[in-house]
């Protein structure tokens, strides 16, 4: 079980992003608990600054710093570190997945990683949390895999390609001494989620969600405090630096499965919800995928063409390392978490 | 060896009768041998290869394979890919040049057989008594001492990745304790000289060609000797042991072809070579550690791997990888061997000796091959790899870990030197007529004396070892014979 380090600054890139939020929101609600003394947040732009504002608790008495800057812009990255000075902690969690052009994936989640560790490990970093994802890792070979902490990379096109070199980078900084360790969420859902991921909702309420085959491909998810737990105390471990660890529920869902539980806790938040109907060929997700990834070789990209392409494959990811290391347990189901989220629509004004 | 006197290696009768006539000599045939002889029964054993002495040649060594292999160890399964698979032909069969790895067949395996082909009577714990004699029988037991290098190196691959894994016991004996020194308790050292004992006659380089029968009832076999001289060797029962290829030819030549022969079920392997800094490799023996993580559908071991072996599995890509042979020394090739949801046929062909094989991949076999064969390579990179030379066309030298995207980029199942050594399931057991080609004991429907009693009866391939699996099954029908048919005699 991992301890707090005592009072640190902890800088977060991306900090207006989904994770990016929910993880500021909970440093400002246990700043104390979590020995954060100071939180600088990165943020894009002045909008992204209100947004962030906007999502942290009114009455906090965090010691906050917003900076507004680009990961892709090292200079913007020097001013980030030099706002602070001695030790710090820092989660680099800026990333892109639904890019306007492809090039622009590699350029922040690749080269900016890079750019990041480097100058967290020379400005004297005590620990780096990088979030990643599964996507270097593809996806499983059969229904019933299921994958372990290390596995070999296999990127899922370009995003997962990007990925992997992030990841690459952050093992790069980590043999010339950075203390960076790696989380890697799954599909994730949640509070502070992008506008995308209500059609997720709109979907099953109207019996229309993709379910391929059989539906028993099998998806791990993770609900984004209980991500928001595993990164803490990734951040808070003291072992061996350059390890990584899936964070998610225990065990991956049935696709079919997820669909009837976003269902049911739909119906019980009040919702009318058609039963599910969109049974799909496997051959429409292959077709996607190849669509997908066509597009993506010239350069651009549709994220209908890629979600629908990725729906029909299993992600399914082993936790133990996460439970025996971090003493990460999932705290919030998959029916309770999905409740939250409904709810939290609800208060943002979003209709489902 | 006196109770050897009864083996002939030349038969100059061209006519003989026996009680019960049993067809191969393997891991199935002499179990059955000895157990029917020493019961009482008449038996007469025909084996198709030759007797060699265990220690008169290398072992896993090209030697070997000339001797004792079928077809020199090379035969094809045809399909997108071909499969390689070998099979011994030698007094023993593939117990004599196998790597003596034992596994119990996993109970939740044996409830499978049970329950969906229809087998009846297979209790999962009277087939572990079974096995346990067996056990005794070939002396199944660990290494006395540590493992060898190569062995090794498994094992720390995968303690540093958190795998699991563990060390599979052999049935060997240590006569001066050195873990090195092991003498393979193959057939020939365990159940022949048993059945010799107990009166069995066994008759090696003769070949079963066809088993006469009419109204479901056989009566005689035709056979072929070394020298080419036709004879004939009546019974009233037969046992066909012939493994898994030989046995549905045997039995279609002679005209049964319901469920025979159409459902080869197979461990598909792939392999590649690790390259590593100092001198590692053990060229006549195979490591016994296996990684176990991802089992049943995934399993990681060490193949054999003298420098001719080694040469072979850089053969895919050798214009790359043909710099790294001269080091051999420092190299071993590692195995990732799948189950697999694909079937194959076995199709006896007038004209032709050896029958024509044939297995279909299916999609998840594919993605569970290059699976296996990025995963291995991650382990042989933590074991120390310097570099990792996978088995496909195409394939490029794996150095780090950016390396194993190229690979699973790379590959596709068509490309790979796919291979097995372990083959079944060509006449299931069991009571289920729309599966199994043989009953719940191994005799074949529609006849009144047809057995079988080898690999081929495995109702599907069990994800582990095969041996233990044919030879607790056998000892089983046996039994049952024994029980079944003794007070008639
Ligand atoms: C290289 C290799 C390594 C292996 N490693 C292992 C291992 O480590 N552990 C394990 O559990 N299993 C292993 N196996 C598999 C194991 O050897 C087989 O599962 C087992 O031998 C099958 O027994 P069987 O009786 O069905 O056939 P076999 O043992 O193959 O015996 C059949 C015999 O019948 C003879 N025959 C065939 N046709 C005729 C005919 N027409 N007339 C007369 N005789 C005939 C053949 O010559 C042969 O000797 C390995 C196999 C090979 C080839």
């Amino acid at each position: 079980m991992p301890n707090n380090p005592t009072h640190l600054p902890l800088i977060i890139t991306g900090a207006a992003g989904w994770l990016g939020r929910a993880l500021s929101s909970h440093v400002a609600h246990n700043a104390d608990g979590l020995g954060v003394s100071q939180l600088i947040a990165l943020v894009r732009d002045s909008e992204e600054q209100a947004l962030l504002q906007s999502s942290l608790p009114k009455d906090n008495n965090l010691d906050l710093r917003i900076l507004i800057g680009d990961v892709t812009n090292t200079p913007d990255i020097d001013r980030l570190f030099a706002s602070s000075s001695g030790a710090f902690d820092l989660v680099h969690t800026a990333g892109i997945i639904h890019p306007k052009k492809i090039a622009d994936l590699f350029a922040v989640n690749e080269t900016a990683t890079k750019n990041v560790m480097q100058r967290a490990l020379h400005r004297g970093a005590r620990r780096v949390v990088h979030i990643s994802s599964n996507s270097p890792f593809g996806n499983n070979p059969h229904t019933q895999d299921t994958f372990r902490a290390d596995e070999p990379f296999n990127p899922y096109l370009a995003y997962g390609a990007s990925k992997m070199g992030g990841e690459i980078a952050v093992q790069e900084s980590v043999s010339q001494g950075l203390n960076a360790v790696i989380v890697r969420p799954p599909w994730f859902y949640g509070p502070f989620q992008p506008a995308r991921q209500t059609t997720f909702f709109s979907m099953v309420k109207s019996g229309k969600f993709p379910v391929f085959g059989d539906g028993a491909q099998r998806r791990s998810m993770v609900f984004i405090d209980n991500l928001v737990d595993g990164v803490c105390r990734a951040r808070a471990w003291e072992g061996e630096p350059g390890r990584g660890w899936w964070i998610a529920d225990t065990q991956a869902y049935r696709v079919s499965e997820i669909v009837e539980t976003v269902g049911r806790a739909l119906t019980d938040e009040g919702h009318t919800v058609k039963k599910n109907r969109l049974r799909l060929p496997h051959l429409l997700g292959q077709v996607a995928e190849t669509a997908d990834g066509f597009i993506q070789r010239t350069g651009r990209y549709v994220q209908q063409v890629h979600v629908l392409g990725e729906m029909n494959k299993t992600i399914a990811c082993d936790i133990s390392s996460a439970t025996h290391d971090l003493g990460y347990v999932p705290a919030v189901s998959l029916y309770e978490g999905m409740r939250r989220s409904i709810r939290w629509c609800a208060q943002q004004g979003i209709e489902l | 060896m006196n109770s050897m006197q009864q083996i002939w290696d030349d038969a100059n009768e061209s006519k003989m009768s026996c009680e019960v006539l049993i067809i191969g000599s393997g891991a199935g045939g002499s179990p059955t041998a000895a157990l029917l002889a020493e019961a009482g029964f008449d038996v007469l054993v025909v084996e198709e290869g030759r007797w060699v002495e265990q220690g008169t040649v290398a072992p896993f060594s090209l030697d070997q394979m000339e001797q004792q292999y079928r077809g020199g160890g090379v035969t094809v399964a045809l399909g997108l890919p071909s499969i390689a698979y070998t099979e011994g032909r030698c007094a023993g069969g593939g117990t004599e040049v196998n790597s003596g790895l034992y596994r119990r067949p996993p109970t939740e395996v044996v409830e499978r057989w049970r329950d969906r082909w229809d087998v009846r009577d297979l209790d999962p714990d009277e087939l572990m008594k079974t096995a346990t004699e067996v056990e005794t029988d070939i002396h199944v037991t660990h290494l006395p001492g540590p493992a060898s290098v190569p062995s090794q190196l498994l094992r720390q691959g995968a303690d540093a990745l958190g795998w699991k894994h563990d060390e599979s016991p052999r049935w060997m004996t240590y006569p001066d304790g050195n873990p090195r020194h092991g003498q393979r308790q193959s057939m020939t050292r365990t159940y022949l000289p048993r059945a010799a004992k107990a009166g069995a006659r066994i008759l090696t380089q003769c070949r079963v060609n066809k088993i006469n029968i009419s109204h479901g009832k056989a009566t005689y076999a035709d056979i072929s000797l070394a020298n080419g001289q036709a004879g004939r060797i009546s019974f009233k029962f037969v046992f066909v042991c012939g493994g898994a290829i030989q046995t549905p030819a045997i039995l279609q030549r002679s005209g049964l072809r319901k469920n025979i022969g159409q459902t080869l079920a197979v461990h598909p392997t792939v392999k590649l070579s690790a390259r590593f800094a100092d001198a590692i490799n053990v060229p006549d023996d195979v490591p016994v550690h296996q990684v176990k993580e991802f089992a049943p559908d995934l399993s990681f071991g060490g193949s054999a791997s003298h420098a001719g072996l080694i040469a072979l599995s850089l053969l895919d890509q050798w214009s790359d990888f043909k710099g790294a042979i001269e080091d051999w020394r420092n190299m071993a090739v590692y195995y990732a061997a799948i189950t697999s949801e694909g079937r194959g046929r076995v199709m006896s062909v007038p004209g032709l000796v050896d029958p024509v094989v044939t297995y279909r991949l299916t999609a998840r076999d594919r993605e569970l091959l290059r699976s296996g064969l990025s995963r291995l390579s991650l382990l042989m990179l933590e074991a120390g790899a310097t570099e990792v030379y996978p088995a496909f066309r195409g394939a490029p030298i794996v150095r780090g870990r950016k390396d194993l995207a190229t690979l699973q980029k790379r590959f596709s199942a068509n490309k790979a030197s796919v291979m097995t050594v372990h083959l079944c399931s060509t006449v299931p057991l069991g009571e289920n007529r729309d599966l199994c080609g043989a009953g719940s004991y191994g005799l074949v429907h529609e006849t009144k004396n047809v057995y079988v009693n080898d690999a081929s009866l495995l109702p599907d391939a069990p994800g582990v070892n095969p041996q233990a699996s044919v030879m607790a099954i056998a000892v089983r029908n046996a039994r049952h014979f024994i029980a079944q048919e003794k007070p008639h005699a």
